[in-house]
């Protein structure tokens, strides 16, 4: 196992003790006002050791002075940075954290990838992507990889507050999260002050990626619990409802008999 | 500058929307572009869509917006080159190596929206890669948009007018995993318009309402907005040309301060009348709440104001030749819109089939007909039914 090449996720401070016995020693700290999709989040100085900063929001004006500030003041246990905002590249270029772009659905291609990689030290890959794809973008890659390998993957994310506005539309108790279902296709939906964000509602396994030679392999623990996400690296049999993503399904680019054929 | 850009799918639309007064339209290629489903442009079409642009001194944007998997860069580059050598003003891009490539062969570049640009540091990002404006995303605020132009000076390219997404734009791939589609290639299904079920709760939509910044125009335009977009590559001619005219009325109302608030009015009443969905500002004025989105039970009407177009206009005999598009009869109250001329209205007093008889309806589409007319009607104006009254929408 690549243990201590694991990124995860901490929704609880308390699994730390457990990650450690694992040999996982990188943890990732989603960042208090800077998240969306995530229940727990801290703020810097509730960060109790040796991380990673994480921020998934795309910031307005105001979040992006807030979190100059944030930056311009961090503690030395923040080893480094987790981000999709591409304003927040010009916020870090002076620092001397590690930087990781996680640009959700994009970072699909060796190019970009490379570019991306001549402004930071890694990229997360986009989880839209066929194994092969992966495979093709770590050769060309210039640096070290970070690939998303376990967790629930985010598939929406909208400014708007939607379970507030149905709450408030029908008049009922407003419940969050909710998990929504169209014949079988069905998501998670998670809403804060900062927008809704939907994630599929299958957890992606893609641990079959830690063969691949990778800088990170990331998990997502949100809504999960820890003592699966264990369970599923060490490969016991858990009741989790897993899934591969798009590891061997490509998505379709254009449709046969489209008025564009 | 004060730009109005219109969508176009097709060179039909192209020409309309810049007859009707865009200064410039948006276009995507066959390949690369998100309306992978809109008929689209050969580089033959992209080249006469150049050309009649710029004969009447009015620009063509490129559309290269898809997230690039690495297959689809095999020819990018040569495409790329093809599109410089053509002419085409700037291409619109999301994908880093879009704008580095369009860079290396010196086209201009626009940053999609699919880029999720909200704040001014990232627009620096962007501007310090050499990309000459920014289409800001659809959830920017008024405080936002005057901040950012404040702090970079880029060109900022805002949405006016058209269907909203309820992600913000490149943050969606349910399409992705509800129908194998690619959301950033092209391949939206417009998930966010379906029903979900919410267990024993009501069922569970988040579709949003569209856009309208009628109200907002003036605002945007002294705030140093450079481009006033349209939505809606796979809209008809009809809402095109009347959408591009009311705002076209509008902004030069604005500039040359003869706008009044009954103009305002009647144009929204003309908005709200071509598209069979409501409207709102969304986030520019205040946080978007209940009444910006749609709930259950929402009902889409097809609208059937249009009733042809002008193919023709013979002076001697004073007849227009008509390419029906929805049905109408004698004694119907009809009016014309073109781009050069005031709107008229009309009292359909005889039609004349192909063969010159007499025929009392004109009930198949694109039948073509003929109208006796006094007023000289230019070849591309619409008839449609006469629905409002300037002077009575009071």
């Amino acid at each position: 196992m690549k243990n201590n090449k694991i990124l995860i996720t901490i929704n609880n401070l308390e699994d730390i003790d457990k990650l450690k016995e694992l040999g996982i020693t990188k943890y990732v700290f989603p960042l208090k006002g800077f998240c969306v999709g995530i229940p727990n989040t801290f703020l810097i100085s509730e960060i109790p050791c040796d991380g990673y900063i994480f921020i998934n929001r795309i910031l307005d004006n105001k979040g992006i002075d807030d979190l100059r500030e944030i930056l311009h003041n961090m503690p030395e246990n923040i080893k480094g940075i987790i981000f999709d905002d591409l304003g927040i590249m010009e916020l870090i270029k002076d620092l001397d954290i590690e930087k990781i772009l996680y640009l959700s659905h994009f970072n699909t291609n060796s190019k970009s990838v490379n570019i991306y990689l001549d402004m930071v030290d890694s990229v997360i890959l986009s989880t839209d992507i066929t194994k092969e794809e992966i495979e093709v973008i770590i050769k060309n890659a210039k640096k070290g990889i970070t690939l998303f390998t376990l967790g629930y993957t985010g598939v929406m994310y909208s400014r708007r507050l939607l379970i507030d506005n149905y709450s408030k539309f029908y008049n009922i108790e407003k419940e969050n999260p909710l998990v929504i279902d169209n014949t079988g296709h069905k998501f998670i939906v998670y809403e804060n002050d900062y927008g809704t964000y939907f994630y599929h509602n299958k957890i992606f396994n893609g641990l079959e990626l830690m063969e691949l030679d990778a800088k990170y392999y990331f998990v997502n623990s949100v809504f999960m619990n820890m003592d699966d996400i264990i369970k599923m690296l060490n490969k016991e049999d858990t009741e989790i409802d897993s899934d591969k993503g798009f590891l061997y399904t490509e998505t379709i680019y254009k449709l046969k008999g489209g008025s564009n054929d | 500058m004060t730009e109005l850009l219109a969508p176009a799918g097709d060179l039909e639309r192209l020409k309309m929307a810049l007859l009707y007064g865009a200064d410039a339209v948006y276009v995507g290629g066959r390949d690369y572009s998100l309306r992978a489903n809109a008929k689209n442009f050969s580089i033959e079409e992209l080249n006469e869509a150049c050309e009649f642009a710029h004969n009447l001194g009015k620009k063509v944007y490129v559309t290269v917006n898809i997230v690039f998997h690495d297959k689809n860069l095999l020819n990018l580059k040569e495409y790329l080159q093809k599109l410089k050598e053509i002419n085409v003003d700037a291409v619109i891009v999301s994908d880093i190596v879009g704008v580095k490539l369009a860079k290396e062969v010196g086209l201009d570049i626009i940053l999609s929206t699919q880029a999720s640009t909200l704040n001014y540091e990232a627009v620096n990002f962007w501007k310090n890669l050499g990309v000459t404006r920014i289409v800001l995303g659809r959830e920017a605020t008024r405080e936002d948009i005057i901040r950012i132009k404040e702090e970079t000076g880029v060109e900022l390219e805002c949405f006016i007018h058209g269907a909203m997404c309820t992600s913000i734009s490149g943050k969606c791939v349910l399409s992705n995993y509800c129908t194998n589609r690619d959301s950033n290639r092209g391949g939206c299904a417009q998930i966010c318009r379906w029903v979900f079920e919410n267990k024993d709760k009501p069922d569970f939509t988040f579709m949003s309402k569209d856009l309208n910044m009628v109200e907002y125009l003036e605002d945007m335009i002294n705030m140093g907005v450079n481009s006033f977009k349209v939505e809606g590559r796979m809209r008809s001619v009809y809402y095109i040309a009347t959408v591009i005219m009311c705002y076209r009325k509008m902004i030069d109302g604005i500039l040359n301060k003869t706008l009044t608030e009954e103009d305002k009015i009647y144009y929204s009443k003309i908005l709200d009348r071509v598209a069979n969905r409501d409207t709102k500002p969304q986030f520019y004025n205040k946080f978007p709440g209940v009444n910006e989105s749609y709930f259950s039970d929402r009902v889409e009407i097809s609208n059937q104001d249009f009733l042809g177009i002008v193919m023709d206009y013979d002076k001697n005999n004073k007849m227009i030749t008509l390419e029906q598009r929805n049905y109408f009869k004698v004694g119907d109250v009809v009016e014309f819109i073109g781009p050069n001329m005031e709107t008229f209205t009309y009292t359909i007093s005889t039609i004349k089939n192909e063969d010159g008889d007499d025929i009392d309806i004109a009930r198949h589409p694109k039948m073509i007909v003929k109208l006796p007319i006094d007023t000289e009607v230019e070849k591309y104006s619409m008839m449609r039914i006469k629905v409002f009254d300037k002077k009575c929408v009071l």
